[in-house]
C-alpha cells in the first residue's frame, strides 16, 4: 500500500493536496456533492428577503393592504433554506472528517513503512525532531484541509456560479457591476497569497518554526546535562534565540499582508459600491423607474451575501499555503527511494557471509567509510572485528542487514547477493543485537516475541530463561506483562540487554550480529549476559563488533579493522605471533585490564 | 476589576499581554461597528430610492452624496481593519513569545524528578504544541469573539431604539443557541479528553517508532505491521471521528436554532405589519439585518471548539507552571566536602518501597568512596540524591554540615561534576559542547581541558577540528569519545566533588586507556564518589561502601571487605570468574 507513493507523478501544491484528499473517495465525493448543495441552499434566504421585498414595494404606500399568509409562507422558506443549508453542511462535514481522518491514519501508516525501507543514515542525517514533526505536525494539517478546506472550497466554487448566475438573471448590467467588485476581491485574494514574496517568506517561517521545535527537543532532551553544569541560562538562551527569531519572522510575514488582507475585506464588504453608481446612470435614464427599483434594490440586498462566501475562500487559501509547505516537507520524505526489492528473489543455500570487494561511504561524504573489504564468515563460526573506534566496525554489521547498501562490491549470504533476497527473507535469517538496547513501552512478552510475533507463551518463557532473564522478569509487578517503561519499572542496562538477547534467541535466525553488544553496562550480572550469549551463538554465523579483546580470544577468526581498512585477519594466536597491530591492542588491553581508580595516580 | 483579571488568568497572560489584548478587542469592536456603515449606507439608499413608491420626489443629488458616504465609510472600513489585523496578530505573537520563554524558564527550573516521570514528547508537547493552539486563539478566536460580544450588544441596543419587539426577535435565538453549545460541551468534553488522550498516545508511538527503528527494521515490523503504532494511530483517528461528530451534532443543532431567527423575524414582521404596528423602513431593515446578522455568530460556534481546546492546552500549561520547584540559598559558600547521610529514606514514588531506606554513611572529604551493589540496590539513586535530583522523603544529606535542601540546586551543582554513561551533545560545536563545563572559560582552558581528557586525539582528525559540528546528539561519535568529552566538561568545571560511574571508562575499550588517564586526572585532589561496577577497578578506593536493597550493608577497605567474607566477597569472586570469559 506505501508504494501508492511511488506512481505519483511529483504533483506539488493545490493539486497535491487534492491528489490527497482523494485517497478516500467513497467519502470525499458525498462531501463535494452535499457541500455543493449546502451553497446553493445559502442564497435561498437571501431571494426570499428580496421576494417579500418587492411584495412590500407593490403594496406601497398602503402596507395594510398586505397579504400576511403570503409574507409567512415567505418566512417559512427562508427558514427552509437556512436550515437546508445547515443540514446539508452538516452532512458534508461528516463525510469529510470521515475521508480526512481516514486518509490521515494512511499517510502516516505509509509514512512510517516508508521510513523503515529507507536507508538508515537518512534518519540519522534528518534527525528525529524533524521526522516527528512531519508525522505529528505536517501530516495532521491536512486533516483541516479535507475535513473543513475542501467542503468550503467547494461551496467557494460553486457560490460564484450561483451568484453569477442569480446576478445576471435579474439584470446584467448591475450584475456586470457586482462582478467587477468581486473580481477586485479575488485580485487581491491572488496578490495575497500567490506571489512569490509571500511564498519564500513562507519558507523562512516555516524554517524558524522548525528551529524553535528542534531547539525545544533539545532543550528538554539535554536538560539533565544542562543543569549539572549550571547552564541552564545557556542553554536556555540558545533557546530563547529560537524562539525571538520565530517572532522576529512571523511578525512581519503576517503583516505583509496587512495592506491587501485589508483591502480584500473592505472590498468584500462594500460591494455595493460598484453598483450604486451603474444603479443612478441607469435609473436616471430608464423610462420605467418602478420596473427597475426593485431589480436595484435586490442587488443591493444581495451583495452582503457574497462577501460571507468569499471569506471563505480567503480562510481556504490563507492555510492552504502552510498545509502545502507541510505536505512539500514530507513528499521530500517520501521521495527518499526505498531500498530496492529483488524481483525474483533468491534464496540463499547456506548462512555463510562473505564481503567481496565492499566499499562503502556515506552519501554527503567523499571519502570510503570502508573500502575494499573482503572476508568470509563461515557458517556456524564466530567471526570477530576489531579496531579502533571510528574505524568502520559498526558500519560493517550496518550493511550486513542492508541498513545502507554497498557503494561498491558486494556482500553474500550463502552465496547469493543479499540485493537478491528480499529484505524480509534477509531479515529472518539475520538476528542483531546492538549495544544501545531499544526496548518498547509495551509488555515485556511483546517485546520479546517482537521478533517472531507466532511465538507462543511457551517459547517466550523458554527463550527468556535462556537469556538469564526470567528471573527477574518474574520479579517485576506483572511478570511478562510488566509494560516497560511504566512507573516503577527500572530495568538495568544488563537486563535490557539480556531482554535484546532473548529477542534475538526466539527468532532462532541462523546468521547472529553482534554490534558492540558485549560491552556490558552491567557488569555485576556480567556472567548471566555472558550465560545467554552462549545460548544464542550455540550452532550459528556469528559477526561479533569486539569490545573487550579477552572475550574474542577463542574466536574462530579475528578482523582487524583500521581506517576503514582491513588489515590483519587470522584466529588471536596468529595475530600475536604476527606481532602487527592486534598484538600491540593486545598489549594495551592487559594493562588498561589492571587499572584501578586511585587519587594519588599520575600527573 | 475582578471580572478582568479572571480573563487575564482564564488565557494565561502577563499583564502586558492582557493589556494588549484588551487593545486588539478594542480594535476588533471597532472593525465590527465600521462595518455597520456601509449596512446603513444601505439603508439610507434604499430609503431615498424607495421614495417616489411613497409618493415623494426622488433626488438623485442626495443619492450621490450618500454615494460618497459609502465611499468614505469604506475608507474608514480599510482603516479600522487594518489597525485590527496588525494589532491582534502582533498581540497574538508577543504573548505567546512570552508564554514559550515563561515555560521553558520553569523547565529549567524544574527538579530532575519531573524529567524522569513526564516524558519527553509529552514535555516537547506543552511547549510547542500548546503554545500554538494558544497562539491561533489569541489571534483568530478570543479577540473576535470578545468584540463581537461587545458590538452585537451594542447593535442589539439600538435596534430595541428602533422597535424593541422586532430587536427581539432577531436575537432571541442566539442566548439558545450558546446555551446547547455549553451543554454540549459538558457531555463531549469527555470525548475531547479522550481524543487528546489518543493524540498524545499516538505521539508517543511516533517517537518510539522512530527511535526504535533499528529494531523494527531488524524484526520485520515496517510500517502497518508495527502493532502498536497501527493501533495507536488507528484509535487516534477513531476518537477523532468521534469527538467530532460530537461536537459537530452539537454545533449544527445550535447553528440550525440560531438562524431559526430569520424566520421567526419574518413572521413577526408580517404580523406587525398587518397591524399596522411598525412602518416599512424598520421592516426592511430588520429583514436586512436578520440575513447578516448571524454570519459573525456562526463563526463563532465553529470556533468555540477551538476555544475549548485552547482551554485544554492552557490547564496543562498551567499543571506545568504548577509544578513546585526546589529552592534554597544561593550564596552559601561551602568548603569542607564531607559528605554524610542521616537516616535518609527516600522512594522515587510515594506507592514504592523505599529505593533508599535509614540510610547513614559518611563519604570523607577529599577520599575515593566507591559504591558497589548489585543493579537496583541503590548506587545511582545515593549519587542522584546527593546533586539534589531529587529530594529525599526524610532524614537529611550534608555537605560540610550544611543541609542541601537550603542550597540552591543549580547552586549546589556549581560544587559538583558528573561522569556518566549518557552523556547528552548538543548540536553544536565540539568546542562548545565542551566548554558547556565552564562558559567563562578561555579558550585555552578549554583545549588545555580537551587534552587532558584525551579528546584531542579524535577531535583534530574531525573534518572542522574543534569547530566540527556534532550533529543531533552527537549521533557521528562514538560511545568512547562522548565519554571523554564529558569529562573534558567535568575538568573544565574543575569542582571539588566529582560524581563517577565506573562503568565509563569500560565502555569504549579500544580508548580505554585514554579514558583511564583522563579520569585519573580529574580525580586528583578531589572528594570522589565512584559508582563501581567492576569491583577490580576500585579496589584501591580509600572507602567501600556495599549497598543491598537500599541499605548499606558493609563498608571499610578492599581488604577489610574481603576479610569479612560477606556480599563484597561474593560479588567480587563471581566478577574474577567472569573476566575470563571467551566465545
Amino acid at each position: 500500500m506505501s508504494t501508492k507513493t511511488k506512481q505519483n507523478p511529483k504533483k506539488t501544491g493545490m493539486s497535491r493536496l487534492l491528489q490527497l484528499a482523494c485517497t478516500k473517495k467513497h467519502f470525499i465525493i458525498p462531501a463535494i456533492i452535499l457541500s455543493a448543495l449546502a451553497s446553493i441552499a445559502s442564497f435561498i434566504p437571501y431571494i426570499v428577503i428580496f421576494e417579500i421585498l418587492k411584495e412590500l414595494l407593490n403594496s406601497l404606500p398602503d402596507l395594510s393592504a398586505i397579504n400576511a399568509e403570503k409574507l409567512i409562507a415567505y418566512g417559512w422558506y427562508a427558514f427552509g433554506g437556512v436550515v437546508a443549508n445547515v443540514l446539508l453542511y452538516f452532512g458534508a462535514l461528516c463525510f469529510s472528517h470521515l475521508a480526512a481522518f481516514g486518509t490521515l491514519y494512511q499517510l502516516k501508516v505509509n509514512f512510517a513503512t516508508h521510513l523503515s525501507r529507507i536507508p538508515l543514515g537518512i534518519h540519522v542525517v534528518i534527525g528525529s525532531g524533524k521526522l516527528r514533526k512531519i508525522m505529528d505536525d505536517n501530516i495532521e494539517k491536512i486533516e483541516t484541509f479535507i475535513a473543513h478546506q475542501l467542503p468550503d472550497l467547494v461551496a467557494a466554487l460553486v457560490a460564484p456560479i450561483v451568484m453569477i448566475t442569480i446576478l445576471m438573471s435579474y439584470h446584467w448590467g448591475l450584475g456586470l457591476a457586482a462582478m467587477v467588485g468581486i473580481l477586485v476581491a479575488f485580485y487581491l485574494q491572488v496578490h495575497l497569497y500567490g506571489n512569490d514574496s509571500a511564498k519564500e517568506m513562507m519558507g523562512k517561517y516555516q524554517k524558524s518554526l522548525e528551529d524553535m521545535n528542534n531547539a525545544t527537543v533539545e532543550y528538554i532532551r539535554g536538560i539533565s546535562v544542562v543543569k549539572a553544569f549550571k547552564q541552564t541560562v545557556y542553554s536556555f538562551s540558545r533557546l530563547h534565540e529560537t524562539i525571538k527569531n520565530y517572532t522576529k519572522m512571523v511578525i512581519p510575514y503576517t503583516l505583509s499582508w496587512e495592506n491587501s488582507f485589508s483591502g480584500f475585506i473592505t472590498v468584500v464588504n462594500n460591494i455595493y459600491l460598484f453598483i450604486v453608481p451603474v444603479g443612478i446612470i441607469i435609473g436616471m435614464n430608464t423610462n420605467d423607474f418602478n420596473a427597475f427599483l426593485p431589480k436595484f434594490l435586490f442587488y443591493i440586498i444581495f451583495v452582503p451575501a457574497i462577501s460571507s462566501t468569499m471569506m471563505k475562500i480567503m480562510y481556504v487559501s490563507s492555510s492552504g499555503m502552510q498545509i502545502i509547505h507541510g505536505v512539500e516537507v514530507m513528499d521530500n520524505i517520501l521521495e527518499i527511494p526505498e531500498l530496492e526489492e529483488p524481483k525474483n528473489q533468491k534464496l540463499p543455500s547456506d548462512y555463510s557471509i562473505s564481503f567481496e570487494n565492499v566499499s562503502f561511504r556515506y552519501n554527503d561524504s567523499e571519502t570510503n567509510a570502508i573500502s575494499n573489504i573482503s572476508f568470509t564468515a563461515k557458517q556456524g563460526e564466530i567471526t570477530a572485528i576489531v579496531g579502533a573506534s571510528g574505524g568502520g566496525k559498526s558500519t560493517i554489521a550496518h550493511l550486513i542487514p542492508r541498513f545502507f547498501d554497498v557503494s561498491d562490491g558486494k556482500i553474500t549470504l550463502g552465496n547469493i547477493d543479499i540485493k537478491q533476497i528480499s529484505t524480509e527473507k534477509l531479515m529472518d535469517n539475520i538476528s542483531f543485537v546492538f549495544q544501545d538496547v531499544f526496548l518498547f513501552k509495551q509488555s515485556v512478552k511483546d517485546n520479546i516475541a517482537m521478533s517472531n510475533p507466532d511465538a507462543t507463551e511457551e517459547e517466550i518463557i523458554n527463550s527468556a530463561k535462556a537469556a538469564q532473564c526470567h528471573d527477574f522478569i518474574m520479579q517485576l509487578p506483572n511478570g511478562y506483562d510488566t509494560i516497560i517503561g511504566t512507573r516503577g519499572v527500572h530495568l538495568s542496562g544488563g537486563e535490557k540487554q539480556r531482554i535484546a538477547i532473548a529477542r534475538a534467541i526466539i527468532k532462532d535466525a541462523p546468521v547472529i550480529v553482534l554490534d558492540e553488544a558485549t560491552a556490558f553496562s552491567d557488569p555485576e550480572n556480567e556472567h548471566l549476559i555472558q550465560k545467554a550469549f552462549e545460548h544464542l551463538m550455540k550452532g550459528k554465523t556469528v559477526i561479533m563488533i569486539a569490545h573487550r579483546l579477552s572475550t574474542i580470544q577463542s574466536a574462530d577468526k579475528i578482523l582487524v579493522i583500521d581506517n576503514g581498512k582491513l588489515i590483519e585477519q587470522g584466529n588471536h594466536k596468529q595475530l600475536v605471533e604476527q606481532n602487527g597491530k592486534y598484538a600491540n591492542m593486545w598489549r594495551v588491553y592487559q594493562e588498561t585490564s589492571s587499572w584501578k581508580i586511585a587519587r594519588k595516580e599520575i600527573v | 476589576m475582578k471580572k478582568t483579571s479572571r480573563l487575564q488568568n482564564l488565557f494565561m497572560l502577563s499583564d502586558k499581554a492582557y493589556k494588549d489584548l484588551k487593545k486588539a478587542i478594542l480594535a476588533c469592536t471597532l472593525t465590527n461597528f465600521s462595518m455597520m456603515l456601509p449596512f446603513s449606507v444601505s439603508i439610507m439608499l434604499i430609503v431615498e430610492l424607495i421614495k417616489p413608491l411613497q409618493g415623494k420626489a426622488l433626488d438623485w443629488t442626495n443619492i450621490w452624496i450618500l454615494y460618497g458616504f459609502g465611499i468614505l465609510s469604506a475608507i474608514i472600513v480599510f482603516i479600522c481593519t487594518k489597525n485590527d489585523y496588525k494589532k491582534t496578530y502582533v498581540t497574538s505573537y508577543m504573548a505567546s513569545e512570552e508564554t514559550r520563554t515563561t515555560l521553558a524558564e520553569k523547565i529549567r527550573k524544574l527538579p530532575m524528578s519531573v524529567f524522569n516521570s513526564k516524558d519527553l514528547s509529552e514535555m516537547t508537547t506543552h511547549m510547542m504544541g500548546d503554545v500554538s493552539t494558544a497562539e491561533h486563539a489569541l489571534s483568530h478566536v478570543i479577540p473576535q469573539l470578545i468584540a463581537n460580544a461587545i458590538s452585537i450588544t451594542v447593535i442589539c441596543l439600538c435596534m430595541a431604539v428602533f422597535d424593541w419587539r422586532m430587536s427581539i426577535a432577531v436575537f432571541i435565538s442566539v442566548p439558545i443557541a450558546f446555551m446547547i453549545i455549553f451543554l454540549g460541551r459538558m457531555i463531549y468534553g469527555k470525548l475531547s479528553k479522550k481524543h487528546a488522550a489518543a493524540h498524545l498516545a499516538a505521539s508517543g508511538q511516533v517517537q518510539e517508532y522512530i527511535e526504535g527503528i533499528k529494531v523494527i527494521r531488524s524484526c520485520n515490523m515496517n510500517g502497518e505491521k508495527f502493532n502498536a503504532l497501527e493501533d495507536a494511530l488507528r484509535k487516534m483517528m477513531q476518537w477523532a471521528v468521534k469527538m467530532e461528530f460530537g461536537t459537530g451534532v452539537f454545533v449544527t443543532g445550535a447553528q440550525v436554532i440560531l438562524q431559526s431567527g430569520v424566520g421567526i423575524t419574518v413572521f413577526l414582521g408580517a404580523l406587525l405589519l398587518t397591524k399596522g404596528q411598525i412602518d416599512f423602513i424598520s421592516l426592511v431593515m430588520f429583514l436586512l439585518i436578520v440575513v447578516r446578522i448571524y454570519g459573525p455568530f456562526l463563526t463563532e460556534l465553529t470556533l468555540l471548539p477551538e476555544l475549548f481546546y485552547h482551554q485544554i492546552a492552557i490547564k496543562r500549561m498551567r499543571a506545568l507552571m504548577d509544578i513546585e520547584i526546589q529552592n534554597g540559598d544561593d550564596e552559601i559558600e561551602i568548603d569542607d566536602f564531607n559528605i554524610e547521610f542521616k537516616d535518609v529514606n527516600f522512594s522515587y514514588n510515594k506507592n514504592n518501597e523505599n529505593a533508599i531506606s535509614n540510610m547513614n554513611i559518611t563519604i570523607p572529604a577529599n577520599s575515593i568512596t566507591a559504591l558497589v551493589g548489585p543493579s537496583g540496590s541503590g548506587k545511582s539513586t545515593i549519587s542522584r540524591l546527593i546533586a539534589r535530583f531529587w529530594d529525599v522523603n526524610s532524614g537529611r544529606i550534608e555537605i560540610g554540615g550544611t543541609d542541601i535542601k537550603s542550597i540552591e540546586p543549580e547552586h549546589l551543582m556549581s560544587y559538583m561534576s558528573f561522569v556518566f554513561q549518557d552523556v547528552v551533545l548538543f548540536n553544536d560545536t565540539v568546542f562548545n559542547n565542551i566548554k558547556i563545563g565552564n562558559m567563562s572559560a578561555t579558550d585555552e582552558e578549554v583545549y588545555a581541558a580537551a587534552k587532558a581528557a584525551c579528546c584531542d586525539e579524535f577531535v583534530i582528525k574531525m573534518k572542522d577540528g574543534y569547530n566540527t559540528i556534532l550533529g543531533e546528539n552527537g549521533a557521528t561519535i562514538s560511545g568512547g569519545e562522548r565519554q571523554r568529552i564529558s569529562i573534558a566538561r567535568a575538568l573544565l568545571k574543575n569542582a571539588p566533588i566529582v560524581l563517577l560511574d565506573e562503568a565509563t571508562a569500560s565502555l569504549d575499550p579500544e580508548n580505554e586507556a585514554s579514558i583511564q588517564q583522563a579520569i585519573s586526572r580529574l580525580v586528583k585532589n578531589k572528594t570522589v564518589i565512584v559508582i563501581a561496577h567492576r569491583l577490580r577497578t576500585i579496589s584501591d578506593a580509600d572507602k567501600i561502601i556495599v549497598l543491598n536493597n537500599g541499605k548499606a550493608e558493609e563498608q571499610g577497605t578492599h581488604n577489610e571487605l574481603m576479610n569479612k567474607n560477606g556480599l563484597y566477597h561474593k560479588l567480587f569472586t563471581i566478577q574474577q570468574e567472569s573476566l575470563g570469559w571467551s566465545v
